[in-house]
């Protein structure tokens, strides 16, 4: 009592504690500067200290923006698409005067602000969710960018390399660090007014921080546009660094943004971090580059080496009495202990004592059930929209093509091409109620395709040891991925995301860089033969559904999983076996990745390295298209059903058009907005 | 203090390894030229390949005494790769030799390594930077003349689907705008189809399935693709056609490809359709895999004081049913001979890219790109 009281007389005391994710990412930062040093022929100079500076700050300034929105518990995907747009206006508009480089320098801010602002309008006042409404601005933006320039070209100034790359003081202090230094600055400042208390307070408990007073929509409207003016920075920062444009420049720095935010110690969420672990983490990122060529680490390890130093940074941050780790394995040998003395809850033999309640249980009473409308309101309420926009969608196709309504063959394709994500929706679906995520899709599913193609080789017969063992070996990358998120504590998206570069590292060593085999001509009959009435995969695809819906619906594994994206702790308190849970869900992710790996395989042939890169987003996105919550906790699969529906169909749609690629995906982008829209909550 | 005690051990851990390797890196033999191989993606068929091929060149015996070659991922990011670009300058290297991302985004890199003194040669994409050595075909020519050949094969006449490349690459950008330009010339020539193939079977599969769900193979007269013509013959085969009534397809060069051109009947070892002779009416064409490793072996030339042209630009390497040999055992002579599809049962990969032969490179064949083991 007395030592809580003296606590809270002194709330500005410096607690190191707070400051552990930070403080870790530094040490492990200065251990990796250490080890490139000491491996280096000779000592760092001040040319190698500058080029360092300038390889990292483009990474460290966009995940800075990436961390106020993430602080808010938010998400943000279309930081890559706006560093490239920004890349492509410099690179065709700035002129060589020193005005013209300051404006357009502004200029380029001010884009990466519009867009940010687009991003809060749609997420802060129409409560949108994030991620939907993020990937949606991320195809836009993408399109745009190519309209502005469709190959790398351009040119940009010197005077911008010289004022933001250069040296500030020759020989001694490099712009970059400067640049950042400000940045800091800037942040520490704003991390103490009332704006920066009131991020961390949403982050923490909405609801809390609403109660408070804190005007909590337009402080998330603030974020994104405080966010998009930072990609919008680092547009302007990657123009000066390479004195050219390119379209595609940003893309794919979009899930190391993510991982420097993680790696610094932010915690996804919201409500614990800092931008500065951010800027730290970017150059831990970039140093490992560094790291690998002083190792000499073979180009097929890098991959794997990667994903373990991620997971050990992490892991770092997260050691101590209290880390889940340690948690973890303490339960563990209690557990032990109470078994060995007889103890546990299921070892006494007492009969099991249910809750009767009225009404339940006993005979149902046909009439006392309310309509099937009513009892579904919200299923149908949040599915919905998906559906309508399908129709609407086949109903354009009609118009445009002409063959498709009445055509059997247009919908026997459109569930063929369904079929993938319809496996992986609930896969990932299933994780997403949870609350989690799962960034190891692509891998899994190539891996696991190209294991299959390799030892089945063109033959019906491995098929029958093959299959079971080519999914089993989902199931242990999905149960592995749970180990870690539950036992160990490392965030979903740290931890798929490193396993997926740990997968891929291990498709390469296996298949050499080539992979070889083929389907067998059963599998091939599967996915493509057209001699019957339909596909057979459509027939397999519509039983799917149905055994999803029902182990969605009608299954405790089903209960379990809505009741823990609703609350872990609650979940937990209530009787269910919170890791056991979780474990079972990412391992029936993984399931369902070996089968659209298995499944690709039969329809193309043959596996290929990388073909699952692209089923990662559209496998969130359709999960969040059909109504479910990012969070966790709401949704339906047959909501989901809906959104790939309309994803796939669009495309179909999109496919049969003449458009030019960029105008498509921003039509993609607008419709999936549009969907969402439609699925905005309309209460208070 | 349990976080820092914790975050000290694993820091001690760390270093007790390096310590370990830094005594096997040492041994380094200080008289060979120091050259890194900084790829992007390794992720598909081609980059391993060329990647075979430069290895294969590194390893031959005319190489091996003079070369330390060192091979490094960049993955498909080019913040990386201008960081592992500056990575290799500082561990002193003498030649990069480079896959690069972006023609434009590594210039600074690149020119700042040339300042260093380290040459920095370019394989199949290219740096604009003028100091950096570019080796790579030219990529207009490549959209032109496929574009004429499907042109002439149609009599001028037809609905053709075309899938791309990559958007936003110059390579894609380049070769689609030269083959739009010769179907522009040709008002009977209609494009009723266009789709994003990633330069990847099994994109092309996806997306030709997209069009195909509102159209028939009956509306079709000809295809254009980047990457794909094995594919869609595939399909069209699953769909009930005969070989006989497959499509003229303009496309890449995989050795699956290669196979389907050869006359139906031809004596192949190995393969099951569609991997198979099927006398498929096709132009071939590829970015060759064996510029990685000719880039090599200019670097070191350079290196020993010859002169070498900054842009070299390699003969497209073009094959149609008027050209296509099958080669018994893929040897360099065979090869010479003029010999461009390989036996299935030595390629199990249709994806696997079959243009690997030059004049230039004779330390380099089949094995090479298959392996990475260079001709003896």
């Amino acid at each position: 009592m007395t030592s809580a009281a003296t606590r809270s007389f002194r709330p500005r005391s410096f607690r190191l504690g707070r400051y552990r994710g930070l403080i870790i990412a530094l040490i492990v930062f200065a251990l990796l500067l250490l080890l490139n040093n000491m491996m280096s022929p000779g000592p760092m100079s001040y040319f190698e200290f500058s080029f360092m500076s300038t390889g990292g700050a483009t990474l460290a300034i966009a995940a800075a923006g990436q961390t106020l929105v993430i602080l808010t518990g938010g998400f943000d995907l279309s930081a890559g698409a706006v560093i490239s747009l920004v890349n492509v206006l410099l690179a065709t508009n700035m002129p060589d005067t020193p005005m013209g480089i300051f404006l357009w320098s502004l200029a380029g801010i001010g884009v990466g602000m519009v867009i940010g602002a687009f991003n809060g309008l749609f997420i802060a006042f129409f409560r949108l969710q994030p991620i939907v409404v993020t990937l949606s601005t991320m195809f836009i933006t993408q399109g745009l960018t190519l309209l502005v320039l469709d190959k790398p070209g351009g040119m940009v100034p010197a005077g911008l390399s010289e004022a933001l790359v250069y040296d500030a003081i020759p020989n001694v202090l490099p712009m970059p660090v400067v640049v950042l230094g400000i940045l800091i600055l800037l942040w520490l400042w704003l991390k103490n007014t009332r704006f920066g208390t009131s991020v961390y307070a949403i982050g923490s408990d909405m609801d809390a921080a609403r109660a408070q007073g804190i005007r909590v929509r337009w402080v998330q409207f603030m974020v994104y546009v405080l966010a998009g003016g930072c990609y919008g920075f680092a547009g302007v920062f990657v123009s000066a660094q390479t004195g050219a444009g390119d379209p595609l420049v940003g893309n794919s720095m979009l899930l190391q943004v993510f991982g420097a935010v993680v790696v610094g110690g932010t915690v996804l969420g919201g409500g614990r971090g800092g931008a500065v672990g951010s800027i730290v983490g970017a150059y831990i990122l970039m140093i490992v580059v560094n790291i690998l060529l002083v190792l000499n680490v073979s180009a097929y390890y890098s991959t794997i080496t990667e994903g373990c130093i991620l997971i050990l940074a992490v892991m770092a941050g997260a050691l101590g009495r209290n880390a889940p780790a340690a948690r973890g394995l303490r339960r563990f040998f209690s557990r032990l202990k109470a078994r060995n003395a007889g103890m546990l809850p299921g070892q006494g033999s007492r009969p099991a004592q249910r809750l009767v309640l009225p009404g339940i249980g006993g005979g149902r009473v046909a009439g006392a059930l309310p309509p099937f409308t009513v009892r579904h309101a919200e299923t149908i309420r949040y599915a919905l929209p998906a559906y309508v926009c399908f129709v609407l969608v086949v109903l354009m196709t009609q118009f445009v093509t002409g063959n498709a309504l009445f055509h059997g063959g247009y919908y026997n394709s459109l569930l063929v091409l369904s079929s993938f994500l319809l496996v992986l929706a609930l896969g990932q679906g299933t994780v997403i109620l949870t609350g989690g995520l799962d960034l190891s899709v692509p891998w899994t599913i190539a891996l696991c395709g190209i294991l299959l193609a390799g030892i089945v080789n063109g033959q019906n017969g491995p098929l029958i040891y093959t299959l079971p063992l080519v999914l089993a070996i989902g199931c242990v990358i999905g149960l592995v991925n749970g180990f870690g998120i539950t036992m160990l504590g490392i965030s979903p998206i740290v931890m798929t995301l490193a396993m997926n570069g740990i997968l891929q590292g291990v498709a390469l060593l296996y298949s050499q860089g080539t992979p070889a085999g083929f389907s067998s001509p059963l599998m091939r009959w599967f996915m493509t033969s057209k001699a019957e009435f339909v596909t057979p995969v459509v027939i397999f695809i519509l039983l799917f559904v149905v055994a999803a819906v029902v182990l969605h619906k009608r299954t405790a594994f089903g209960r379990r999983i809505y009741a823990l994206g609703n609350g872990e702790r609650v979940s937990a308190l209530s009787g269910i076996n919170v890791n056991r849970t979780t474990m079972l869900v990412y391992t029936l992710s993984g399931f369902c990745s070996a089968l659209v790996g298995c499944m690709l395989t039969g329809f193309s042939g043959q596996a290929s390295l990388g073909m699952g890169d692209e089923y990662l987003l559209p496998s969130i996105a359709v999960v969040v298209v059909g109504g479910t919550l990012i969070t966790g906790g709401r949704g339906s699969y047959v909501g989901m059903v809906g959104g790939v529906l309309l994803l796939t169909a669009l495309q179909t749609l999109l496919a049969g058009t003449m458009l030019p690629y960029a105008t498509r995906i921003i039509i993609f982008g607008l419709v999936v907005l549009a969907a969402v829209v439609a699925l905005r909550e309309r209460d208070s | 203090m349990t976080p820092l005690k914790g975050a000290l051990r694993l820091g001690l851990a760390f270093a007790l390894g390096a310590t370990i390797m830094l005594q096997g890196a040492t041994a380094q033999a200080a008289d060979k030229f120091k050259i890194f191989l900084s790829m992007s993606f390794i992720g598909n068929d081609w980059q391993a390949e060329a990647a075979n091929m430069v290895k294969a060149m590194a390893a031959h015996p005319s190489m091996a005494e003079k070369v330390d070659l060192q091979v490094q991922v960049a993955g498909p990011n080019a913040q990386r790769q201008i960081q592992q670009i500056n990575a290799m300058v500082q561990a002193g290297a003498q030649a990069i030799v480079i896959f690069p991302i972006s023609p434009t985004a590594l210039n600074a890199a690149v020119k700042n390594a040339c300042d260093k003194g380290v040459l920095v040669f370019a394989y199949d994409a290219e740096i604009t930077e003028p100091c950096a050595y570019n080796i790579s075909i030219d990529q207009e020519e490549a959209g032109r003349v496929t574009a004429e050949w499907l042109v002439k094969k149609l009599d001028g006449k037809g609905n053709i689907v075309a899938i791309t490349g990559v958007p936003g690459t110059s390579v894609d950008t380049l070769r689609t705008k030269a083959a739009k330009e010769v179907f522009a010339k040709h008002p009977d020539i209609k494009i009723v189809a266009e789709a994003v193939g990633m330069w990847s079977q099994a994109t092309a599969r996806t997306e030709l399935s997209k069009i195909l769900a509102t159209r028939s193979w009956d509306d079709i007269d000809g295809l254009w693709m980047q990457v794909g013509c094995f594919t869609a013959n595939a399909m069209q085969l699953e769909a009930g056609k005969k070989p006989e009534e497959l499509l003229a397809c303009a496309g890449e060069g995989s050795n699956g490809g290669r196979i389907q051109m050869l006359p139906i009947g031809t004596a192949v070892e190995g393969g099951e359709m569609p991997y198979a002779p099927l006398g498929a009416p096709r132009i071939s064409y590829a970015s060759p895999p064996y510029s990685g490793g000719y880039a090599l072996k200019l670097a070191v030339q350079k290196l020993e004081g010859k002169d070498v042209p900054h842009r070299i630009t390699l003969p497209l390497p073009i094959v149609t049913n008027e050209t296509i040999k099958y080669c018994e055992t893929g040897s360099w002579e065979e090869m010479k001979a003029g010999c461009n599809a390989f036996p299935p049962a030595l390629v199990p990969n249709p994806g696997w890219f079959a243009s690997i032969f030059s004049p230039e490179t004779p330390e380099i064949g089949f094995q090479g790109a298959l392996v990475g083991q260079p001709e003896l």
